[in-house]
């Protein structure tokens, strides 16, 4: 069950995605969000599609192990369609007891699911594509500027390193302790929803616990190699604009403007 | 009884980091023996106690306890559970309640027995575990490491299994509290009758504890016998990465030297028996 999570992984590979400056990927994704909450019409989510499908072709990810990735929030997804679909006030076309589906809902249920499947596979692919130590340096990068109004840049990079690192590790913990537990007779994954939330603290207090104390020893471990912050750390790999993100640059760019373009000509139905 | 015929496990089958930890496995194992398991880091030495009480499942082959098939649909993994005790690889991690005798009834209570019942027994797992009465009362986190262990390995055996399965019960633990361990599971084998799985990386604790010692290697069976025969494959045993016990190695070296001492020396006592005649014959000799 916890190994489905894909979140958080890396692949490496050395495709032209991969190549990218991880602060060109960043404002990519950025971009590439705005503009799945922009498009208005049906048209718009094909070219949403043919571009995410270049990108993952060029990135060698097989596609399999990409949608994998959203089997854990697939209730999440089913959920926010149902809702859309429901309770969502207009025409009638179907009803049947309290239960109406309404033009509105059908059009509405379908965009927010296209919505959350498309910024998942998009985010997906960032994190799939940059290893998380590169995905913080840039973030750091890109957030240097606001040290001027006091934010810790360096700090928030280091903590995000420091979860992600740990997202593994965790889950290994928590599948360990759910053994254990079932060793023991403990039985998760059946029952009430009380009775199931019930299950859940003797998994959950062993899971704190070495939490913390990962995080007491981690300390103890980097104060033992003089870290102090990122006041004047100098670093082995710079990061550096090549030709390849300007080629990103370009590319989102098309992707922009033809969404813009289907926007205003077909408009939205 | 355990039987396994023909088992196979593999890790994150199908994808790109696919691993084969289990290969063909085929075995039985008599209620009441001890069983010694060692193999190598990474030969499948958890994957394959982890099969034994149903927590993961093979890909191939039958695990069968006492009759039961756990592969199949009809039978109720957690009686298996209750049956087989396991105690993982540092077991403290899983305490969790308020006190240690709470955490120790956990067991015996998703049994479904009155509170009167698992506190009872948790009172003599405890006893047998060697944990003193006055710690029952205690928070489980605040025991020395060697008292948490005890509790984890109390916790199943309130729940009185007939087979106990222990992963490197004595890892990360001082060398005192490393004998006691050993010497209540050697105890708990004798007196309760319990059929007991020793996982460990140490030749000395198996060669003195068990009747027939696994020898697993990258996932196959290299070797199921007596220490005596196992022990005798020095020379195979250091091919995979395990060794002989250094009491025996000391006493190869002994006779390399010209000392007229048998073969067959495992444990401390062996060599005891062995060379207390010589040393008084050579003070006779004197």
């Amino acid at each position: 069950m916890l190994k489905d999570i894909t979140l958080g992984q890396y692949f490496p590979g050395n495709s032209f995605i991969h190549r990218l400056d991880p602060r060109t990927k960043i404002l990519i994704i950025i971009a590439y969000v705005v503009l799945v909450f922009m498009v208005q019409n049906f048209i718009g989510y094909a070219a949403l599609a043919l571009f995410l499908a270049l990108c993952v072709g060029v990135s060698g990810i097989s596609p399999k192990y990409l949608i994998r990735g959203l089997k854990p929030i697939l209730v999440f997804i089913v959920f926010t369609g149902l809702f859309n679909l429901f309770l969502t006030p207009g025409e009638t076309v179907w009803s049947f007891g309290i239960l109406k589906i309404t033009r509105e809902g059908i059009r509405f249920a379908a965009f927010m699911v296209l919505r959350l499947i498309f910024l998942i596979l998009g985010t997906s692919l960032l994190t799939l594509t940059t290893s998380p130590i590169a995905l913080t340096d840039g973030l750091e990068r890109l957030l240097a500027p606001f040290k001027k109004i006091h934010l810790p840049s360096h700090e928030i990079a280091m903590m995000m390193t420091i979860a992600l690192r740990f997202i593994p590790t965790l889950l290994d913990e928590t599948d360990k302790i759910m053994k254990a537990q079932s060793a023991r007779g403990a039985s998760i994954d059946s029952g009430s929803i009380f009775a199931r939330a019930k299950a859940m603290v003797p998994i959950l207090i062993p899971l704190f616990v070495s939490a913390f104390r990962r995080a007491d020893e981690l300390a103890t471990a980097m104060e033992c190699r003089c870290y102090r912050g990122g006041e004047g750390r100098t670093r082995l790999y710079k990061l550096k604009y090549g030709a390849v993100d300007a080629l990103g640059w370009v590319y989102m760019a098309v992707l922009a403007a033809a969404i813009i373009f289907i926007n205003i000509y077909f408009g939205s139905f | 009884m355990i039987k396994l015929e023909n088992v196979s496990y593999t890790y994150m089958s199908g994808g790109p980091f696919e691993k084969k930890a289990l290969d063909n496995i085929s075995l039985e194992i008599r209620p009441g023996e001890f069983i010694g398991i060692i193999g190598h880091t990474g030969s499948g030495k958890s994957t394959l106690i982890q099969l034994l009480n149903g927590l993961i499942k093979p890909d191939g082959g039958k695990v069968i306890i006492d009759g039961q098939d756990l592969s199949d649909k009809n039978t109720d993994i957690r009686a298996v559970r209750f049956k087989v005790g396991l105690v993982m690889q540092y077991p403290e991690y899983q305490l969790f309640e308020e006190t240690v005798l709470k955490d120790i009834c956990f067991g015996p209570l998703n049994m479904g027995l009155s509170q009167k019942e698992a506190e009872d027994r948790a009172r003599f797992a405890a006893n047998m575990t060697g944990l003193a009465d006055e710690l029952l009362d205690k928070s489980p986190f605040d025991l020395s490491g060697g008292q948490k262990r005890r509790a984890a390995i109390a916790g199943i055996l309130a729940m009185e299994p007939k087979i106990l399965i222990l992963d490197e019960p004595t890892a990360g633990l001082d060398p005192a509290g490393r004998d006691e361990i050993l010497f209540k599971i050697r105890d708990m084998h004798k007196r309760l009758n319990l059929t007991v799985l020793l996982v460990s990386h140490s030749m000395e604790d198996v060669a003195k504890l068990a009747d027939r010692i696994l020898v697993l290697n990258s996932g196959r069976i290299e070797m199921f016998d007596t220490p005596d025969m196992i022990f005798r494959n020095s020379t195979r045993l250091r091919e995979i990465g395990l060794n002989v016990p250094q009491i025996t190695r000391v006493a190869d070296r002994l006779r390399e030297a010209g000392v007229d001492i048998p073969e067959g020396i495992y444990t401390t006592g062996d060599a005891y028996r062995a060379l207390l005649p010589l040393l008084k014959e050579a003070d006779g000799n004197k």
